[in-house]
């Protein structure tokens, strides 16, 4: 691997993160530091600002506020040690491709400008297709995939990203138990190579079981650190049932 | 633009002899049907794209807005560069430009004050644009050539009479002096008219005159067969090379950016996130659907070019899967269009359907008042051309068109019966019930559907091999029993399908 890292620095440092829409805050004056090489979980309520954090760190929306660091670098610079896996709901599925196609998009950024995929991409795509068990669906439309076949399209195409940081936004959302069982070994694989990954999450239970590192965010981040520490009942309180005493700070803006 | 034309014109006369190049380019129907397609080519290749992002109805408003455009160049042509109005001048084609992305941009940030919709962003933003350019015509430029027929539906039928003349051969002025060989002479008195002088008069004074000297161009020196031989002109209609030129800009963009548009118009946040720019990207696309849509105003007017844009990619977005097939197989359905569309305009459906000949018929069985001649407009004949062929692929596209859903949907059904007779005789097979049960004759009732339905479903099920006749009985065969078993695990037992 090349050293792209100092020792000192983490794989995600936030500093005094605030987002607003329309001057209410999605996120308020967050702080979290991610250590490389972990799995983290972030969880929170509806409306807590999750993929809001991971869309900001992305430069996706504009921020009002912070600094945002991969490996001590701005996120323009740091683009080919970041892959991101967005909601399944974000593109139209009836889009005129197929599930290479798809996949060999997470290598545009490599190819920058004008470059077309040739067959090393081909290659390096199916091998990914390969890792998350799509290889037989490789050129079927992506209309004719289920649920959780798209879900792991949107894995494989992360993969082939080969970064060092990977943000995945809701992966688990709506798939069968078989996909949520492939993702998990997915994810752990990436771990034991040293990827750092960090997760919308909605199922509280499997929390301690597939994470080891989480943060619990509400517009606010209520903690983060290792799964066995901070995932307590006093701060999912805090995260979940004490709203009004976890926004009291921040104004009364989220009565719903 | 005109040396441009020079540049092509020599490159074709190399192969093709001057008279029948003009031949060609004064055919009111080879021009009509080439300046169709152009327009066909252009816009339905950019329609894929607009139809992907959902944008189609930006398509319409661009289309509309292009007008101010046009109307703003007029004034900058005619009032302030006192040049003539002319509806092929760059000015207009940045015009257009401009106002396609004023639509965008003021769309853009109605819609991004979040109090409106983005359709009803577009559906404030267009009317508006265009309501000043009406009110701008109206008001100001009367003397303008801008009707409303050449806002509506264009007027590709005389294009070929706009042209540029280009010479090539013989093209000097010639210039009679009176020393000239041609030059007639005669003589003029010039103190004539006053103090009752006439000609004849000894007093009367002379002039040599020459009664055609001057200059005269080469097509005017042939007319007056000063020169033995005709200036080899070709005259070139205006709008080709335009539109030429516009599908051109318009293949080059696709071809360059065709990753990149496929990535943004897919997944644009992705795109983000590796570093292109989904918003450029969006705006050069917008610019180009304006210089399109202004370019082939002339041809097609402003209301019919939204066609021209999305119904050859609505077409080629249910015939394939593939975005690079569909860029392949839009422009061919609007560029067919443009040609079947011609020949309807004048009579023909496809050349099986003389439509005089139908309305002679009408006029003999129920009347038309003598009305049989059929000669309608031709751009409104491309874009229902266009739409018969949308139609034919929405009936018939192997995968996604009503013939094949309806037969998909009836295999299903039959599949199912199938498996609930099957079912059926499982279930029911060496208990003790079996031969009141499976009796061939009475199935029908057990399964509540009609004889005739439960006989056809059996005869195609024992020609499958999975059912034999027994006394009467309908048995499985041993296929029969692995087929349904297989059924009855995967459908019934293990719960949900599999991801």
């Amino acid at each position: 691997m090349v050293n792209h890292t100092n020792h000192d620095d983490f794989a995600l440092d936030i500093h005094d993160l605030t987002v607003a829409y329309n001057s209410s805050p999605a996120l308020w004056d967050v702080d979290l530091q991610v250590p490389e090489g972990v799995l983290m979980a972030v969880v929170g309520p509806n409306g807590a600002g999750k993929s809001t954090l991971i869309k900001a760190a992305l430069d996706l929306i504009p921020r009002a506020t912070g600094d945002i660091r991969f490996y001590g670098q701005p996120y323009a610079r740091a683009r080919h040690l970041v892959g991101y896996v967005p909601q399944r709901s974000s593109v139209d599925w009836d889009f005129p491709t197929s599930v290479l196609d798809v996949v060999m998009m997470g290598l545009y950024g490599k190819l920058g400008w004008f470059r077309r995929p040739g067959k090393r991409e081909r290659e390096l795509a199916m091998a990914a297709l390969e890792q998350v068990s799509l290889s037989d669906l490789a050129h079927r439309q992506i209309s004719q995939l289920s649920g959780g076949q798209q879900q792991r399209t949107f894995l494989a195409r992360a993969l082939v990203q080969d970064a060092q940081l990977y943000f995945m936004d809701e992966p688990f959302a709506a798939v069968d138990a078989v996909t949520e069982r492939a993702i998990v070994t997915l994810l752990h694989e990436l771990r034991a190579r040293g990827k750092t990954v960090i997760v919308v999450h909605h199922d509280l239970q499997t929390v301690p079981e597939y994470f080891d590192w989480v943060a619990l965010l509400n517009v606010q981040l209520i903690a983060s650190g290792p799964t066995e520490v901070v995932y307590t009942e006093d701060n999912l309180m805090k995260t979940y049932g004490g709203r009004i005493s976890t926004l009291a700070s921040s104004r009364d803006r989220m009565e719903v | 633009m005109y040396a441009l034309e020079q540049i092509i014109i020599t490159i074709l006369v190399k192969f093709i002899p001057i008279e029948q190049l003009n031949a060609a380019l004064s055919d009111p129907r080879a021009v009509a049907i080439l300046i169709g397609a152009l327009v066909s080519i252009s816009t339905a290749c950019l329609g894929v794209f607009l139809l992907l992002r959902k944008m189609s109805l930006t398509s319409d408003a661009i289309s509309h807005t292009v007008l101010l455009g046009i109307v703003v160049a007029f004034f900058v042509m005619v009032g302030l560069l006192g040049t003539e109005a002319d509806l092929s001048s760059p000015l207009l084609v940045i015009g257009a430009a401009a106002a396609g992305v004023l639509t965008v941009i003021l769309t853009e940030l109605v819609q991004r004050s979040g109090l409106v919709k983005q359709d009803a962003a577009l559906g404030l933003v267009f009317p508006l644009l265009f309501a000043i350019a009406i009110i701008i015509i109206s008001r100001y430029a009367d003397d303008v050539h801008l009707d409303t027929d050449a806002v509506l539906v264009g007027e590709i039928g005389v294009a070929w009479a706009n042209t540029n003349s280009h010479c090539f051969d013989n093209c000097d002025d010639v210039v009679i002096t009176p020393d000239h060989p041609r030059a007639e002479m005669g003589r003029r008195c010039i103190n004539c008219s006053s103090g009752g002088i006439t000609p004849r008069d000894p007093k009367a004074v002379f002039e040599e005159v020459c009664a055609n000297c001057g200059t005269y161009s080469a097509a005017e020196a042939w007319r007056e067969r000063l020169i033995p031989e005709p200036p080899a002109l070709v005259f070139w209609p205006r709008s080709l090379t335009l539109m030429g030129l516009v599908t051109l800009l318009n293949v080059g963009f696709i071809a360059l950016f065709y990753k990149e548009l496929k990535l943004t118009s897919f997944d644009s946040a992705l795109a983000t996130a590796l570093g292109f720019r989904p918003v450029a990207l969006n705006y050069m696309l917008m610019t180009l659907v304006s210089v399109t849509a202004v370019s082939a105003f002339d041809a097609v007017g402003s209301v019919l070019v939204v066609a021209f844009f999305i119904i050859p990619a609505a077409t080629a977005y249910l015939l394939t899967d593939r975005l690079a097939i569909m860029l392949l197989i839009s422009p061919v359905f609007g560029a067919l269009s443009a040609m079947t569309g011609y020949e309807l305009a004048r009579g023909q459906l496809l050349g099986i359907l003389p439509i005089s000949d139908v309305l002679v018929f009408l006029d003999r069985t129920v009347g038309l008042d003598g009305y049989t001649q059929w000669n309608s407009s031709i751009s409104a004949s491309m874009v229902i051309m266009a739409f018969l062929f949308f139609l034919a692929a929405w009936v018939l596209s192997p995968r996604y068109g009503l013939v094949a859903a309806a037969l998909r949907r009836r295999m299903q059904r039959q599949q199912f019966a199938d498996q609930m007779i099957l079912g059926h005789i499982y279930h029911h097979q060496g208990r003790p019930e079996a031969p009141e049960e499976l009796a061939a004759d009475r199935l029908h009732e057990h399964l509540g559907w009609t004889p005739t339905h439960t006989r056809l479903a059996i005869a195609r099920l024992r020609t499958l091999n999975l059912v034999i006749l027994e006394d009467e009985q309908v048995r499985l065969t041993p296929r029969g029993e692995r087929v349904v078993s297989e059924f009855l695990h995967t459908q019934l037992h293990a719960g949900q399908p599999t991801g």
